[in-house]
């Protein structure tokens, strides 16, 4: 059962009970930027981070059951914001996020082509195996160790390693093949 | 080289240092309140299961309903030929042609010996060999007096009949005899007139 009390959100679940106000106030940064990695949309990924502390209350009668909740949070973000992916244009995405990041780090008059260059990165990005691809994203949110983002894709610590090596250098690889052919 | 590697790790940096909008924590909140402050509606385990369970017995009452309609029909009419062929004496009279029915389907009630033949009535069974009956075109009825007639002067050819049915004809030699009688008459007015003067 949830109730409101003394502006806190509290699951009174048997033992121990789970204070979904704290879990929030802990976790939703750290969740909107697993979900951001996947989106680069700031309104999808709150929606995920939303979703996911519903799915919380949902699940209230076996929360006391899971030992790692940030983990188990993360993994439920990372799924929610794969499958949100789907559903949604990606490409509309990372032009806006491109154009953001580029504003954020070169002056005004560099700002297309900086622009272009992230874009082009990360329609690269995209184009990489998807197990490369999860670990490189989740590598990303540097909150994330390498043994968490292990349990997050379901996979060994040297196998997420090997993973995110793969991973960017076939992405530099790539990259460097297209300023090449320029 | 350098250049790639620095675009990945602007890329990469830009997405792990993603910051939410200011109020994010405040508006979760505010949405979780509202779901938990909703009268659940969760259907309780035992619910679903005492429905599963209403649709399995449905589902197995149609099916031997099904099945049992799909027995009966084609052994109707096997019902009806098993007790001719166990009936004796004027029970005989009442049996069916031997082979009551030529169907192209698999009589499923052949297969099936255990089912008991019922006795039927004198009126079912006439009615049943009536319908059983092959199609014959209908007896000749007695034919009416212009039938008769007219088929005699078909076959005898009489000419004068035969005339008398063609009006164009009938006419014609209304006409002619008409003529003939005219003629006759004056032709007796005019003797009659010269016999007169002779005598005088």
């Amino acid at each position: 059962m949830a109730s409101v009390a003394g502006g806190g959100l509290v699951l009174e679940i048997t033992q121990p009970e789970i204070d979904v106000t704290a879990l929030v106030e802990t976790y939703s940064r750290l969740l909107f930027r697993v979900a951001h990695s996947v989106l680069r949309s700031q309104a999808e990924a709150e929606d995920v981070v939303q979703d996911v502390f519903v799915r919380v209350i949902e699940r209230r009668q076996s929360l006391h059951a899971i030992h790692d909740m940030r983990v188990w949070l993360v993994r439920i973000a990372w799924n929610l914001a794969l499958d949100r992916r789907r559903r949604i244009r990606p490409v509309q995405m990372d032009e806006s996020f491109s154009e953001s990041l580029a504003a954020n780090t070169v002056p005004a008059d560099e700002k297309l082509s900086e622009a272009e260059r992230m874009k082009v990165v990360l329609r690269e990005m995209e184009r990489l195996p998807k197990a490369e691809r999860h670990v490189l994203l989740l590598s990303a949110v540097e909150e994330l160790d390498t043994a968490e983002m292990a349990k997050v894709v379901g996979r060994s610590e040297s196998a997420v390693r090997a993973l995110l090596f793969r991973a960017r250098t076939r992405l530099r690889e790539r990259l460097e093949a297209r300023g090449g052919e320029r | 080289m350098n250049n790639s590697e620095e675009a990945i790790g602007k890329v990469l940096a830009g997405l792990g240092g993603a910051e939410a909008s200011p109020g994010m924590e405040r508006r979760i909140l505010a949405a979780i309140e509202e779901r938990a402050s909703q009268p659940s509606v969760a259907i309780p385990r035992w619910a679903w299961s005492v429905a599963l369970a209403g649709v399995v017995a449905a589902c197995l009452l149609f099916a031997i309903t099904a099945i049992h309609q799909h027995e009966q029909i084609p052994t109707q009419a096997q019902q009806h030929v098993l007790p001719a062929k166990s009936a004796e004496g004027t029970q005989e009279a009442l049996l069916l042609p031997q082979k009551p029915i030529t169907s192209t389907r698999t009589p499923i009630g052949i297969a099936a010996p255990a089912r008991k033949a019922q006795p039927i009535s004198a009126e079912d069974a006439v009615l049943l060999r009536e319908m059983r009956a092959p199609s014959h075109p209908a007896p000749e009825a007695p034919l009416t007096q212009e039938e008769k007639l007219l088929l005699r002067a078909v076959h005898t050819g009489d000419p004068q009949v035969m005339a008398m049915l063609n009006p164009e004809v009938r006419a014609r030699q209304e006409a002619e005899s008409e003529a003939e009688f005219r003629k006759f008459i004056e032709q007796s007015g005019k003797e009659d007139h010269e016999s007169d003067q002779i005598t005088e």
